[in-house]
């Protein structure tokens, strides 16, 4: 039952996220849609892609606060009520196929390796270079906005 | 559950955002939603299998999946301070009248 409850109210989110016209809103809305997807990932016994999904979408959320705040114009239009509702309702209606079309995943637990084995020994060589994308990447985006700013 | 059907759900939404969206902000929505979809489908087949090396996998992807948000964030935000919009379509009127002056 925690699973349909937490499937509709991430198909939900999902369509206010994309519907609602305002993007402070839409963001929050977004922020629903991760909190959902790290529950569900907790549920169904992925504890650190929960833990690491939660991570990433701070990160992502709080960016996108920022540049939603920046780039939105400044209006006051709060969504209507009505409009909610409607959006509440398509989200409700179209996750009836996922309750509906419910089949029991096969269970074959612990036929695999361990995700900590499997990510340190098998793949530890690949984080490394993660890593030094990840912190080549953060400094090309760092050299994009500095040339911006020194041409403003 | 089925989660094929609610990733499949959530993938259509994110697709139906990319076609009809002309704002640049909710287009990166729906390009996140698309991916969260496609992520939710592997981790909740490698979790009920039981394969860690699927798990581990999708860290990777989930890595790649934010530095491509933050690339895509820094230009959206140099796109938007330089055209004064972020609707695609007065993006490209602007670019077309710079055109033909």
């Amino acid at each position: 039952m925690i699973f349909e409850i937490i499937s509709t109210g991430l198909l939900i989110s999902a369509c206010l996220a994309i519907f609602l016209d305002e993007a402070i809103y839409s963001v929050s809305a977004l922020a629903c849609t991760f909190f959902f997807t790290s529950l569900l990932y907790l549920l169904n016994d992925a504890i650190y892609v929960a833990i690491f999904q939660f991570a990433v979408a701070v990160g992502t959320l709080a960016i996108l606060f920022l540049s939603g705040e920046m780039l939105s114009t400044k209006s006051e239009n709060k969504p209507s009520v009505k409009k909610l509702l409607i959006l509440v309702f398509a989200g409700a209606l179209i996750s009836i196929p996922t309750i509906l079309l419910s089949i029991s995943s096969p269970s074959i637990v612990g036929s695999g390796i361990a995700f900590e084995e499997a990510l340190w020994d098998l793949r530890g060589m690949d984080i490394v270079f993660q890593g030094l994308v990840l912190l080549t990447v953060a400094l090309g985006t760092a050299i994009i906005l500095y040339e911006k700013k020194r041409r403003a | 559950m089925d989660f094929v059907i609610l990733s499949l759900t959530m993938i259509a939404i994110g697709i139906y955002g990319l076609l009809t969206k002309r704002d640049l902000l909710k287009v990166f929505m729906s390009v996140e939603l698309i991916t969260t979809g496609a992520t939710l489908n592997f981790v909740m087949l490698t979790s009920s299998l039981g394969k860690g090396l699927g798990e581990a996998f999708l860290i990777l992807a989930f890595s790649t999946d934010t530095v491509i948000s933050g690339v895509v964030l820094a230009l959206l935000v140099i796109v938007c301070k330089k055209y004064g919009t972020s609707d695609i379509n007065e993006i490209l009127k602007t670019d077309q009248k710079e055109e033909t002056l």
